[in-house]
Formats: C-alpha cells, sequence, structure tokens
C-alpha cells in the first residue's frame, strides 16, 4: 500500500515538472539547466509511477525487462546517432539510413555462409569478421551517397537532400533481392550465454543473457570513440564548424567536404553495427527489417531535439524504455503508446527535450 | 449590462459599416468593368458585322468590276505578296549562282542564269498580271452592273446599319439600366452607411476616444521590449498625427524594427500599449489584435528584406496582398462562382491603377525573380496600397536603393500619402529621405527617445548629434 | 461558299476559344480516359491495362491532395497512407460489413477526414519543416498498428474483403467503378484547379514564402494550414474510398511509409506545382511499373526490382530537375525550338545567302 503510494507521488512530481519545464525554460538560465537535468528524471518517474501504480510490476520485472531490451536499445542509439550525424553536416534526415544498413546486415550474412563453406573457422571469428565487413560495407555506401550523389547534385537545398535519400531508399529496395536473392538470411548471435545476478532482497536472480552484455560493449566502445572523436580530433572540431554554419566553416579553411564525406561514412557505419546486432533479434534479415528501427530513431531524433549530439540519444534510450514499460502495460498497443506519449512530449516541447530555440527574425 | 449591450450594438453596426462600405466600393468599381464589357462585345459584334458585309458583297463587287476598299486592299495585298515572293526567288537564284559559280566554269554559269533570271521575271510579270485581271472588270454591260451593285451594296449595309443601331440601342438600354440600377443601389447604400455612421457617432463613447488626441492616429505609450537580459525598447512614447509622414530613425540596433514588430504584432510586448484610431469613432488597442488581423485595421507594412511570393506574377502578388478585401468564401472559390470572377476583375483593375501609380505596368505578368532590387521594393510598396490602408509602415525603404531611385521614392512616398490619404511611417537610415519628406521625426537611441520634432529641430538637437556623431557635449 | 468558309472560321475562331480554357485540356484528358475504358469493355486493349490506369488515377487523385500540402502550402507531410488507408477501412467497415447505405459512409469518411485533417494541422501550427515530417510519419504508424490490432473494424492482419458493392441499391459493376473513378478523378482536378487559381491558393503559396510576410497581409497561419491538411486528407481519404470499390481488399501492410514515399515521389518527380506535372509524375512511379516494366524479364524474376527504377528516377530529378519531369519536358520543348529556329536560319542562309 505504501509503496503504491510512492509511486503515485512520483507520478505527480512527474506531472508536476512536465508542467514546470514549459514555464521555468523560459525565464532564466539556470533554471533551464536545472530543468534539463530534471527531464529525465521527471519522463522515468511518470511512466514508472504509472506502471507501477496500475500494473503492480515490481521492480525486479522492470529491470528484468530492461536487461532483456539492452541490445533493442542499443540499436536504436546506434541508428539514431548516425542519423544525428548526417543532420549535424548536411541538415538533412537521412531516410536510407535503414535501407543502407540493411545491405549491410545481408552483406554479413553472406560473408557468413561463404566462409562456412569454403573455411574451417570457429563461429566467433567469423561474426567478428562478418561484423567488420558489414561495418565497412555500410561506410563505403555512405560514402558513395555523398561523393558521388550530393556533391554532384545540381542544386541542394535540405528537402531535395531528403528527397534524394527517399530515392536511395527504393534504389536499395530493388537492387537487394537482385544481389542477395530473395529469401531471407540469419546471423547468430555472438553468444546465447545468460548471466545471472542475484541482487539483495529480489526473490529471484536477474537474467543477463551474454548477448546484450557485448552488444552493450560494443555501442558503449563506439559512442566513446566518436564522442572522443568530435571532442579532441580535427574532425570533430571541423563537423561541429560545419553543423553551425557550412558555408562559414568552408570559409575558414575547414574541408567541409571531406568532413561531410566522413561523417556520412560514419553514419554508415554505426548502421551497419546496428544492423548486424539486431538481426539475431529480429530473427532474420529481410529487406525490411530495419524499418522499425529507423521509424524509431527518426522520434528519439526529435524526442531529444535534433541541436544536440546528446539528445538523441538519450531520446533513444527514453523510447526504449517507454516500449519496455509499455509492452508490459499491453504488449497489443505497445508502439500506439509509445508513439502517442512520443507525440504529446514533441507538442509540449516542439524543438525536442533539450532543443534550443532560435529567435525569429522578421 | 447597459453599458455592455451598448458595446455590443456598437461593434456590430461597425461590423455593418464595414460591409456596407465593402459592398458600395465593389459596386462602384464593378460598374465601369461591366460597361466596358458591353462595349467590347458591343465593337466586336461591329467589326463581326462588317466583316461579314464585305465576305457576302466581294463576289458581286468583282463581277461589277467595282474597286472597294476592302477589295483594294485584298488586291494591294496580293501584288506585296508577289513582290515579296519574287523577291526571295531573286535572292535564292543569286545565291545558287554564287554556288555554281564556285563550282564550273563561270562563262556557262552567267549565260545560264541569265536565262533563269529572265525567266524569273517573266513569270512575275504573269503573277502580277493575273493579279490584276482578277480585280479589272469583266466584260459586258458593266455601267448597268455597278449600278446593280450599288443598289445591292447600300441594301446590305443599310440592312446592317439598322441591326447594329438597334444592337447599339439595345446595349445602351442595358448600360443604362445597369449604372441606373447601380446608382439607385450605391446611392441606396450611401443612404444606410450615413444612417449607420450617424447612429455610431450618436453613440460613441467618450471614454475610449479620449484616450488618444482627436489628431493622432497612432499612440505608443510607454512601450518596453525586453529580450533575456537586453533591453531593445526601454520605455517609449510617441504620437502619430493623421495624414503625416512620420520617421524613426537611430543608429543600428537601436530597436527601431523591434518596435514596428510591436505595432503589427510580430512580438508581444513586455510592457505598454499601442492605441490606434481606427476610424471616427472608435479607438482600438493594438496589443489585442493577433498579427494577422492587424491589416484588417488599416495598418500594411513591409519588411526589411523584401518577402513576396516568387512563384507568382506581380499581378498576382499584389492581389495576396488584396487577401482581406475578397468577401467570397471557400465553397466560392471552390466552385469559381460569378461572384468570384467579378470580385477578381475588380481587384485586377485596382492592382493595375495601383501599379500604373507606381509606374510599374510593364512588369505587371512578369515574375519577380531576377527583377533589379529598386523594381522589388517598390512592389512592396505597392502591395501595400492594395487593402485600404490607413497607416503604412516601412521599415527601410530605401536600403539598398542607389540614389536617383531613392530621389524617386521621395516622391513617391509624398504621392501616396496625398493618393491615398494614408499616413506613413518609417525607419529609415538614409537621413537625406528622411529629412526631405518626413514632417515629423522622432530619434531614439538604445530603445530610449532622443528627441521628436521636426527634422530642422531634430538636426539641431545636440542630444542627436552626440548619438550619431559621438560629439561630446 | 464564301459564308460557309466564315462560319467555319467562327466555329475554329470559338474552339480556339474554348481550347484556351484551363479545364479544356483536363476534359479531353478524362474523354480519352472514358474511350479507353470503352475499348477495353469491347475487348480492343486490354483489361490489365486498364486496371492499371485506373489505380494509377487514384494514385494520382491522393497525389493531388498532397500536392496542395508540400507544393502550395510548403508543409511536408509523411502520413498520406494512414489516411488512404482509413479510406478503405471507412467504406469497407461501414459499407460493407455494417451494410451503411453509401452516402452515409460518404458523409462518414468526410467527417473523420475532416477532424484528422484539423488535427494534424493543429500540429503543424507548433511543430515545423523535417520536425513535422518526422510527427506525421509517426502517426501514419500510430494508424498502421491501428489497423493491425483494431480487428472489428479491419479485421487486423488478415485484410479486409469488400464486395458487392451497391449504389442506391443497384449493383455496381467492375466497369460502373471504372467510369466512377475517372469522373471523381476529372472532378478533383478542376477542384484543384479552382483552388489554386483562387485567393485561397495565393494565400497558401504566400504562406510557403514567408510566414511573417502572410500574417503580414492578413492570412491567418492557422485557417490555411488546418485548411491545407482537410484538403490533403479529404483526398487522401476519397483515394481511399476509390481504392477499396476498385480493389475490393485492404491490408494493413500496404499502408507503411512506402506508400507515403512513392506518392512523395511522385508528385516530386512529377512537378509539384503543376497538375500537369503530378499527373505525369503518377504515371511514371506508378503506371510505369504496372505496365512496361512488368513485360521485361528481368522484372518478372525480380518484381522489387522496379523500385530501382522509380528510386532511380527520383534521385536524378531532384539532382539535376528539382522542378520535376514538367520542368524537363518544357526545358526539351524550348531546347526543340531554339534548335528549330536555328535549322530555319542556316536554311535560309544557304538558300539565300546572308541578309543585307
Amino acid at each position: 500500500m505504501i509503496e503504491k503510494l510512492l509511486y503515485v507521488t512520483l507520478a505527480a512530481v512527474g506531472i508536476y515538472y512536465l508542467v514546470d519545464l514549459a514555464v521555468l525554460s523560459r525565464v532564466k538560465k539556470r533554471a533551464v539547466y536545472r530543468a534539463k537535468l530534471l527531464n529525465l528524471l521527471m519522463l522515468l518517474s511518470v511512466l514508472a509511477g504509472f506502471a507501477f501504480a496500475i500494473k503492480e510490476m515490481t521492480l525486479y520485472l522492470f529491470l528484468q525487462i530492461v536487461l532483456l531490451n539492452i541490445v533493442e536499445m542499443c540499436v536504436l542509439v546506434l541508428a539514431t546517432t548516425g542519423i544525428v550525424l548526417i543532420f549535424k553536416t548536411s541538415v538533412t534526415t537521412n531516410f536510407a539510413q535503414g535501407t543502407v544498413a540493411t545491405v549491410g546486415a545481408f552483406a554479413a550474412a553472406k560473408l557468413i555462409i561463404y566462409l562456412t563453406a569454403n573455411t574451417a573457422m570457429p563461429m566467433s571469428t567469423k561474426l567478428i569478421l562478418a561484423l567488420v565487413f558489414s561495418a565497412v560495407v555500410t561506410f563505403l555506401i555512405g560514402l558513395f551517397i555523398d561523393t558521388v550523389i550530393f556533391r554532384n547534385s545540381r542544386y541542394s537545398n535540405p528537402v531535395g537532400k531528403q528527397m534524394i535519400t527517399m530515392g536511395i531508399v527504393l534504389v536499395l529496395f530493388g537492387l537487394m533481392p537482385v544481389l542477395f536473392g530473395l529469401l531471407p538470411l540469419t546471423i547468430e548471435a555472438f553468444s546465447y550465454f545468460p548471466y545471472e545476478i542475484q541482487l539483495p532482497n529480489f526473490p529471484y536472480p536477474l537474467i543477463l543473457p551474454a548477448q546484450n552484455l557485448i552488444a552493450l560493449l560494443i555501442t558503449v566502445g563506439m559512442l566513446v570513440f566518436l564522442f572522443a572523436a568530435l571532442r579532441f580530433t580535427k574532425w570533430g572540431l571541423g563537423v561541429r564548424a560545419t553543423a553551425s554554419n557550412e558555408t562559414v566553416a568552408g570559409m575558414m579553411g575547414v574541408n567541409t567536404k571531406l568532413i561531410t564525406a566522413l561523417s556520412w561514412g560514419i553514419a554508415g557505419a554505426f548502421g551497419g553495427v546496428a544492423a548486424f546486432l539486431f538481426a539475431p533479434v529480429g530473427s532474420s534479415v529481410t529487406v525490411s527489417f530495419m524499418t522499425p528501427v529507423q521509424v524509431n530513431a527518426f522520434l528519439a531524433s526529435i524526442l531529444g531535439g535534433f541541436s544536440s549530439f546528446g539528445g538523441p540519444l538519450v531520446g533513444a534510450v527514453l523510447i526504449n524504455l517507454f516500449s519496455s514499460i509499455a509492452s508490459f502495460l499491453n504488449s497489443v498497443w505497445t508502439n500506439v503508446i509509445v508513439y502517442v506519449l512520443v507525440l504529446l512530449l514533441v507538442l509540449v516541447k516542439p524543438l525536442g527535450l533539450f532543443g534550443k530555440k532560435t529567435a525569429k527574425k522578421v | 449590462m447597459a453599458k455592455m449591450i451598448d458595446g455590443l450594438l456598437q461593434g456590430f453596426r461597425l461590423h455593418r459599416l464595414n460591409r456596407l462600405r465593402d459592398q458600395k466600393s465593389f459596386l462602384e468599381n464593378y460598374l465601369p468593368i461591366l460597361v466596358k464589357a458591353i462595349r467590347d462585345r458591343e465593337e466586336r459584334r461591329i467589326k463581326l458585322a462588317r466583316d461579314r458585309d464585305g465576305a457576302a458583297l466581294r463576289g458581286p463587287a468583282l463581277a461589277a468590276g467595282v474597286l472597294t476598299p476592302a477589295l483594294e486592299t485584298e488586291r494591294s495585298t496580293a501584288l506585296a505578296n508577289i513582290e515579296e515572293r519574287y523577291r526571295w526567288r531573286a535572292k535564292a537564284l543569286a545565291q545558287s549562282k554564287k554556288r555554281a559559280l564556285s563550282k564550273s566554269s563561270e562563262d556557262m554559269v552567267v549565260a545560264t542564269f541569265a536565262v533563269r533570271t529572265e525567266q524569273l521575271e517573266h513569270q512575275k510579270q504573269v503573277d502580277l498580271e493575273s493579279v490584276g485581271r482578277r480585280y479589272a472588270a469583266s466584260q459586258g454591260d458593266l455601267a448597268a452592273a455597278r449600278e446593280a451593285f450599288r443598289i445591292q451594296a447600300e441594301e446590305v449595309h443599310a440592312a446592317t446599319d439598322a441591326r447594329l443601331a438597334a444592337a447599339k440601342a439595345k446595349a445602351d438600354k442595358i448600360i443604362a439600366a445597369k449604372t441606373a440600377a447601380y446608382e439607385t443601389k450605391t446611392d441606396e447604400l450611401g443612404r444606410k452607411i450615413e444612417k449607420v455612421r450617424n447612429l455610431l457617432i450618436a453613440n460613441k463613447s467618450d471614454e475610449t476616444n479620449a484616450l488618444i488626441p482627436e489628431d493622432s492616429l497612432l499612440s505608443v505609450r510607454n512601450l518596453s521590449m525586453r529580450f533575456g537580459g537586453l533591453m531593445a525598447v526601454d520605455n517609449l512614447s510617441f504620437d502619430v498625427k493623421k495624414g503625416e509622414i512620420f520617421g524613426l530613425i537611430g543608429p543600428n540596433g537601436a530597436g527601431k524594427t523591434t518596435i514596428f514588430n510591436c505595432i503589427t504584432r510580430f512580438y508581444r510586448p513586455t510592457s505598454g500599449e499601442m492605441l490606434y484610431r481606427k476610424n471616427a469613432v472608435e479607438v482600438i488597442r493594438l496589443n489585442d489584435y493577433p498579427v494577422h488581423d492587424i491589416i484588417r485595421q488599416g495598418i500594411v507594412r513591409t519588411f526589411q528584406n523584401v518577402e513576396l511570393v516568387w512563384e507568382l506574377t506581380i499581378l498576382d502578388n499584389l492581389l495576396v496582398a488584396a487577401h482581406t478585401v475578397y468577401r467570397t468564401g471557400f465553397f466560392g472559390q471552390l466552385f469559381h462562382t460569378p461572384k468570384l470572377r467579378r470580385e477578381e476583375e475588380v481587384m485586377r483593375a485596382k492592382a493595375f491603377g495601383v501599379l500604373g501609380t507606381l509606374g510599374l505596368l510593364p512588369y505587371a505578368y512578369a515574375i519577380p525573380y531576377g527583377l533589379p532590387y529598386g523594381i522589388l521594393k517598390k512592389i512592396e510598396l505597392a502591395r501595400t496600397l492594395m487593402a485600404h490602408p490607413k497607416l503604412i509602415i516601412l521599415d527601410e525603404p530605401a536600403a539598398g536603393l542607389n540614389d536617383k531611385e531613392t530621389e524617386e521614392l521621395a516622391v513617391l512616398i509624398k504621392k501616396i500619402r496625398d493618393d491615398y490619404h494614408a499616413t506613413i511611417f518609417l525607419v529609415e537610415h538614409d537621413m537625406g529621405l528622411v529629412m526631405d519628406v518626413c514632417d515629423t521625426i522622432c530619434a531614439i537611441s538604445f530603445g530610449k527617445k532622443l528627441a521628436i520634432g521636426t527634422p530642422a529641430e531634430i538636426q539641431s538637437d545636440k542630444l542627436v548629434r552626440s548619438a550619431y556623431l559621438g560629439e561630446e557635449s | 461558299m464564301t459564308t460557309l468558309r466564315l462560319s467555319f472560321d467562327r466555329i475554329r475562331k470559338q474552339l480556339a476559344i474554348i481550347a484556351k480554357h484551363p479545364y479544356f485540356g483536363f476534359v479531353v484528358f478524362g474523354a480519352i480516359l472514358v474511350v479507353l475504358r470503352l475499348l477495353a469493355l469491347g475487348g480492343i486493349i486490354p483489361n490489365s491495362l486498364m486496371k492499371s490506369l485506373v489505380i494509377t488515377m487514384i494514385y494520382a487523385i491522393v497525389a493531388l491532395g498532397f500536392s496542395l500540402l508540400l507544393g502550395y502550402a510548403g508543409l511536408a507531410s509523411l502520413g498520406t497512407a494512414g489516411f488512404v488507408g482509413l479510406g478503405t477501412y471507412f467504406i469497407g467497415h461501414f459499407s460493407g460489413t455494417l451494410g451503411y447505405p453509401f452516402l452515409a459512409t460518404i458523409l462518414i469518411s468526410l467527417l473523420g477526414a475532416i477532424v484528422l485533417g484539423a488535427i494534424v494541422g493543429f500540429i503543424s501550427l507548433r511543430i515545423e519543416g523535417m520536425y513535422l515530417a518526422i510527427i506525421t510519419l509517426g502517426l501514419s504508424e500510430i494508424m498502421r498498428e491501428i489497423f493491425k490490432s483494431f480487428t472489428a473494424f479491419t479485421n487486423g492482419v488478415n485484410g479486409l474483403g469488400f464486395r458487392d458493392f451497391t449504389l442506391f441499391e443497384l449493383e455496381v459493376s467492375e466497369a460502373a467503378v471504372d467510369f466512377i473513378v475517372i469522373f471523381v478523378f476529372i472532378l478533383l482536378i478542376i477542384g484543384t484547379l479552382n483552388i489554386i487559381k483562387s485567393p485561397t491558393g495565393r494565400a497558401l503559396l504566400a504562406m510557403k514564402n514567408s510566414d511573417s510576410a502572410a500574417q503580414s497581409m492578413g492570412i491567418g497561419l492557422m485557417k490555411y494550414r488546418l485548411l491545407a491538411f482537410t484538403l490533403a486528407t479529404i483526398y487522401a481519404v476519397i483515394g481511399g474510398l476509390l481504392y477499396m470499390m476498385d480493389q475490393q481488399f485492404s491490408i494493413p501492410t500496404t499502408w507503411s511509409l512506402d506508400f507515403s514515399l512513392n506518392i512523395l515521389a511522385a508528385v516530386v518527380v512529377g512537378g509539384a506545382q503543376s497538375i500537369t506535372g503530378i499527373i505525369l509524375g503518377t504515371f511514371t512511379i506508378f503506371g510505369l511499373n504496372m505496365t512496361v516494366l512488368k513485360e521485361i524479364a528481368f522484372f518478372r524474376e525480380y518484381p522489387d526490382a522496379t523500385w530501382i527504377v522509380s528510386g532511380m528516377l527520383i534521385i536524378l530529378i531532384t539532382m539535376f530537375y528539382p522542378g520535376g519531369l514538367i520542368r524537363l519536358l518544357l526545358a526539351i520543348k524550348f531546347w526543340l525550338i531554339k534548335i528549330w529556329k536555328k535549322l530555319k536560319r542556316k536554311w535560309s542562309v544557304y538558300r539565300y545567302g546572308e541578309d543585307d
């Protein structure tokens, strides 16, 4: 009883912040930062509070669901990172992110089949090779898109670029059955071993599949690598300058062509790794198996706001948590609940949770 | 309670007054268009009838050997055509001679071409003669035939004339009837307008009216606008009088455009209010109106950087600006009802009038893309004149113009004030223009008022001089 | 003799005046379609070709509504598929499953379209640009989930059939549906033409160019954004109704992102601001697949490979002719005229020598 009361209070606090946020963020700068920090807490508490209160979901179940959904979370985070990186450098939403990634997964699956037929490597080596192959293929496709298509386009505006990425989606959709055959392929998981974690006060141990741990490690490693590169390398500085204003950056001597090309490549590689990790979860590699990830990644980007690098990642984590909780509440309407929630949040904060408003000049 | 009902009644009357005025101006503007359409149709009919007569009389005239004016032109055209044709043939011949000369021996060619030239000449003569024959009199009793033709022609012409006269009389009657009907309607509307106006004035509440002086159109009271920590406009007050040209000057970043944006409601001022005399009986608080309703109160603005619809012609751009004047609803537009078509004609005539005033007629059907900047600025100015403006707000009208264009602009601004009975409120950097056209100038710096007065007063003001020239006072 | 010539002349002049009327081309187009349909009835042209023509027309209706949104109001939306799907389920459920009279179904559908359009319009007041495109994509996904899961209304993933369609208690044959589609298509073209040539169309364009300038000219953003979205939704729902009448089957997988992207592609490839362009674009993207490419052996082996053609078209057109195919055609026309003039001049110089 007391526990339930606690959760309801948590929910109320969350709602208070939700209402407060819009007001606070307009008044003082310090308040904005405080509100930003509390954003995450608020959202979680609203959801967790409601979920706990309505369905008697225990902390154990919640943690278990989160642990089991780690792969999906990692995939979403990687895909979102790619989209944001491209948005930052080319000011366009890349609709082809998921499809390019699918090509990577297909290539990896084909490589595994080839290696199994021709060599006697252990499975893990084959998988690592395939992962690298997937990333390389998607990196090259990304490079190709920017250098061959975008740089040669006679008129380039954001909407035009968006349209071109849609065209790429269609071309790849048509090309994949021709290149990789009409049958769905599979990629095996690195490991099927489940770790058991016994925490005090919990009735049963929490189960963490080793595959999830590996996926988490790969994702965190790539993110650390990316953020370090953004922060400390010349390329990162270039990306940040290009994101701020491409023309000015170009005039200041930043090689924006190289920067955007590399960004497209890296975004592609992130997608390739994401697709590789998603394949064992999504059971088989088909032409459109990344589409739900793509849609969710877009929603995550606008939930976090395109204006910062970190925001969309938080958005991706949040969306994953939302769907974990929603799937517990109602497994049929999970996606609807998540989408409606994101929609409402974006209506409250049109530029995303971490978006910055730029004044309109008349 | 009584006061509230009174207010409601006044509002209703105002609405009715506006509607009546719109109807009246529509009738007044549509009548000339209608008359012109009827007259055009009549003219077309006359031309058609004459053509038909000519065609009917052609055969008999040829037979009788009479060269009617129509036949005369026909003949001369035919002759000219032959001349032209043979000129080209001669040129072609000369050219082929030149080509032939480069290939074969000279004598041979010269001889051949002499013959061919002669042949050509001969053919031309034959053709000319045949034309001459066609239009010359034929054999037989010419005098009788001519007499018969004369009588026939007279008959035909008389018949046509009679028909045309009848048609003209009918058209005149229609025009007279339409004019009379429109005039009665207009008179009736005029009477109604007078009545409503009198009622309005009789019931006008002195409370709101006394808010600003009788002769001022716009009064800005204690306006402040804060962006974060920056005070863009700081407790500013000034009055714009009816019918004057009011200039707002100040160094860069003084908050001039911010004031405009507050008046046209793009910004919500931190504090202060803008009062505006909408008409003889009503003073309104602009703070209470949304952005897109400002133009309905008679306040029209231009923008610093030209904001035209790039896909539309200049004429259509002007029609966009007349958006609030249209009365046809969405379904009327969906089905293109005659009402909409009539309205469009009236608007188009008005737009042509405005374009004529500003000397933009040659550009009416051009796309603004690629036109010179001076023209684009003028188009923006023209746009403000489409929606019954009372107060025209110009944001740096001379920015980007050369000296000659600026001089033209000064003349134009004065002309607009006089022709359209509008008050003009402008922000400008070009001191020459401001001192030239403005009746009153308000100088501001960092959102604070420095001085207000006539151009001469401003020029001699110490504060202004120090703000502009950095002089120590 | 002369009077005959004259009257012939008059008829020619009258015809010239009629031909200049903006509706003329489209009415002729409709007449040609009717004739084609009659020929198909007589078995002169294959029925399958007619089938693809009709479905392409339905897509063109949806594209027309979308062009009002994208080409005129400048609002990007990826929610088209959801709205078209909704139209199919409206008629399938109310007229098919429940057996309501057809007029009642139309009323319900229009009401639904207006409400939905108004909701998206309100959203568009707060969220703009690419954010709006993604949010509408989310909305479309929500609707697809509803199509999948709300089995009482949509019969879920198995798809909803719709047979024995009656209109005013008359059995409507397949051929009659085709005529209805042609009629509605031409009617909607004329309606669109009227809208874009009226103050509303100009207001939408003004809004696309600059929000603030439009507002200062008395164009309320709320009214016109709502109007644009409502119109687009109504067109989409009408497209859905016709789709169900024609195909007699609707399944949630049809109404995915691909469909919206294809409509977008049709509008962009054709030319977003010209009705002729949109018809051209739809026939290129959808019609080409269904009529021409189907006959090639490679595409018969890999049916999905037809996407490559549409994708390449989109990419090439956006890269080199952002105005769409209609601009390309105009450019080709001007180019041909130029070449013709040049040839004429050359011939004249050859024949008559240089001008004096």
